[in-house]
């Protein structure tokens, strides 16, 4: 039994120990735990030892859970942080919400702040940063403005503004800049010269300009760029104006080095042109509108001597190209170009230049509309155009006049139904006066082909109709319509054309008449039989043209290809002189320069050729009139013989 | 529209010794051009400076006048300028063709 005993005691003595060991063991594991808890809160080697020790003193004393001690500490030291760390709360902020670790940032912090303290005298010196911040904000907003309004009136209210707000606004807006001023102390700011740079920035719009003109000189437009320029009214405007100018300079190839000292051998074409009475100067001819159009009327313009208006007929092979064309053509350049090109949908059978203005041309057409252009407008179209109304023409105009004066002209125009209008250019939506030509003993209208008025005559007018006879009819006063009948010519009357008027003697009442009856007939106002027949061509007779300075001069173009000119002074048998045209094409209309030195012929292909009549033919001599006079008393004389 | 332009430069190209034809802005930036483009470039370039300074020239000569055409001639070529407002018409040509 003491054996048992003995073993109890023993026993007891082993767990006593046991529970020591226990103890001692727990109370290591809350050791290690404590440091573990002390390094992950980023616990400083140094610190360790000391906490160590801390810690014994505390276990022994039984005390303590060590990391409660730690948080209330940390608390602490976060309160100190606060009242040190003034400058920088971010610190502190950071300490409340990480609680432990941050704590031993603490120090550092300190430390750091004593040298930016001692690094501020150099940061100091730096203003120039200070400025670069004020005017980037400043300079920004500066910009942004019209600059010279800015500048020039808010100079020095702009200044003492800024530097209220560098005052004021320094602590509460470090959050705007990017770290300066924050480090700086607010008072050094406002100090230094923040004025002197602000008036630098501003840049004169004139250097502006000049640095993007430098830029854009490099640069090159894109397509899209490109096509809307050209497609600006602008361009077109100007394309169209230049190009005609450098058309003329080109054309015109005078060579001013021209060496005399070589042989010229130029002369001997010169001579010959001399000896032909007729010589081909030049022909106009555009390939796309001039083609396979015959030519069916012409007209000078009175302002531009030099420019001649043809009208042409539809062109059978291009249906999709417009029916009726005129062109404008310049005689005095060389350019092969016509100065303006109008069309409109139907054919044009007459044309003529507005006498009075001389922009508008008129044109009168197959569907009986008479329309206008204008050379001013960058529109080939008509401007206006006349009604298809039974109150105007419903019938092809083939006639087509300006006649009065400056102040009082009329359009006059008649169709083949025989429906004579006058308009006033200023209103083409009705006509104001019209007037139906009918023959008086078997009543019906009269087809009219060609009309003329004698010269400086407004009220009466001479016309060729398709049956033959020649009219003579009065548009106001008490015989109003159709006068006179003529005798008639065997076909068809094609051309007619009055004497221009030479004060004296009176030539005023003549007028020649051709006809598809091959002849050409003179006739006199006052008499219904004709002075004399001309029967030397043997074709079609297709029109006829006195010369506009020589009083017994005319030109017939017919339908083979010939052109003649008749002098009556000279011969009446045969014409004075006589071309062919090459080619042989039908002659469809013959007209006079102004100047009476050329003749211009339009022919059924759509070309217009200028002749070039020489001097000795073209200008009347002194006593050409007195002679004249004296060849019609013979030819009245020779017709009384014949009846 | 657009068609008479064209028809109106491609007549002016057409003509007997015409090298070349440019329409040049008023900035000196080629818009139209029958040259290749390093040339265009150029004479687009020197030629609307040229016209700027005939301009300023005349201008300065009689403020009241204005120039309206320029021609270049030279042994290979003659420069033909017709300057406008907004935009600058250049044709080469050769004379001697």
């Amino acid at each position: 039994m003491d054996r048992k005993a003995e073993l109890e005691r023993k026993k007891a003595k082993l767990a006593a120990l046991r529970e020591e060991k226990d103890r001692r063991r727990r109370e290591k594991e809350m050791k290690d735990m404590e440091e573990a808890a002390g390094r992950i809160g980023g616990g400083v080697g140094i610190d360790k030892d000391q906490r160590k020790d801390l810690d014994e003193m505390l276990s022994s004393l039984g005390v303590a859970p060590v990391s409660e001690v730690l948080s209330s500490l940390s608390s602490v030291n976060s309160v100190t942080s606060d009242n040190s760390n003034t400058q920088t709360p971010d610190a502190s902020l950071q300490a409340n919400m990480n609680g432990v670790g941050v704590a031993k940032k603490q120090p550092l912090n300190l430390s750091v702040y004593n040298v930016q303290a001692t690094n501020i005298p150099p940061k100091e010196t730096l203003v120039y940063s200070k400025q670069t911040q004020t005017t980037s904000t400043g300079g920004h907003e500066r910009d942004a403005h019209a600059t010279d309004y800015y500048d020039e009136y808010n100079l020095n209210p702009g200044l003492e503004w800024e530097d209220e707000f560098t005052d004021d606004e320094e602590s509460s807006l470090p959050h705007l800049d990017h770290g300066f001023t924050s480090k700086l102390p607010p008072g050094y700011l406002t100090h230094g010269l923040p004025t002197v740079k602000d008036v630098a920035p501003a840049i004169t719009p004139l250097e502006q300009k000049k640095e993007q003109e430098e830029k854009k000189e490099i640069k090159e437009l894109s397509e899209e760029q490109k096509q809307m320029i050209v497609l600006s009214e602008d361009f077109q405007r100007f394309v169209l104006r230049a190009g005609r100018v450098v058309e003329r300079a080109l054309s015109e190839n005078v060579d001013i080095y021209t060496d005399y000292i070589g042989a010229g051998d130029s002369e001997d074409t010169n001579d010959e042109r001399t000896h032909a009475r007729l010589s081909l100067n030049r022909i106009f001819y555009d390939e796309r509108w001039s083609k396979n159009r015959c030519i069916t009327c012409m007209d000078w313009s009175t302002h531009f001597p030099e420019l001649v208006a043809a009208a042409y007929h539809n062109n059978e092979e291009s249906p999709n190209e417009p029916d009726g064309v005129v062109m404008v053509w310049n005689t005095k350049f060389k350019k092969q170009t016509p100065e303006d090109i109008f069309h409109c949908q139907s054919a044009v059978m007459s044309t003529c230049f507005a006498k009075f203005n001389p922009n508008l041309i008129l044109g009168g057409t197959y569907s009986g509309q008479i329309v206008l252009w204008d050379n001013r407008v960058q529109k080939r179209t008509p401007m206006q155009r006349t009604p298809l109304s039974a109150a105007a023409h419903t019938h092809p105009v083939y006639c087509l006049q300006v006649v009065g004066t400056q102040n009082a002209h009329n359009v006059i125009s008649i169709s083949s139904d025989g429906k004579l209008c006058s308009w006033s250019l200023d209103m083409l939506s009705h006509p104001q006066d019209t007037l139906e030509l009918q023959q008086q003993r078997p009543s019906k209208s009269i087809a009219v082909t060609c009309m003329a008025f004698p010269a400086n005559e407004i009220n009466n007018l001479v016309m060729g109709s398709e049956d033959g006879y020649v009219y003579s009819a009065c548009r106001h006063g008490s015989r109003t319509g159709v006068n006179d009948a003529f005798e008639k010519h065997l076909g068809p009357v094609t051309g007619i054309s009055t004497h221009y008027n030479q004060s004296s003697p009176d030539f005023g009442h003549l007028f020649l008449t051709s006809s598809i009856d091959w002849t050409i007939k003179l006739w006199s106002l006052k008499d219904t039989k004709p002075l004399y027949s001309f029967e030397d061509n043997s074709d079609y007779v297709m029109d006829v043209a006195w010369s506009p300075i020589h009083p017994a001069l005319f030109a017939a173009v017919d339908g083979s290809g010939r052109l003649d000119l008749w002098n009556l002074n000279q011969d009446t048998e045969v014409p004075t002189a006589s071309v062919l045209v090459e080619g042989a094409p039908a002659l469809n209309r013959v007209s006079w320069t102004p100047s009476g030195l050329h003749v211009t012929i339009g022919d059924d292909t759509g070309k217009l050729y200028v002749y070039d009549v020489t001097d000795h033919l073209a200008q009347p001599t002194r006593d050409e009139w007195s002679r004249f006079n004296a060849t019609l008393n013979e030819l009245k004389m020779n017709q009384s013989d014949d009846v | 529209m657009s068609q008479e332009v064209e028809e109106t430069l491609k007549r002016i190209q057409s003509h007997k010794g015409v090298v070349g034809t440019i329409v040049v802005n008023n900035e000196g930036i080629p818009v139209k051009s029958t040259l290749d483009n390093t040339t265009t470039v150029q004479y687009a370039g020197l030629m609307s400076q040229l016209s700027d300074k005939a301009r300023s020239v005349v201008r300065d000569l009689d403020p009241s006048n204005d120039l309206t055409f320029l021609r270049v001639r030279s042994k290979k070529h003659e420069i033909m300028v017709a300057p406008d407002k907004d935009f600058i018409l250049i044709v080469i040509q050769n004379p001697t063709d």
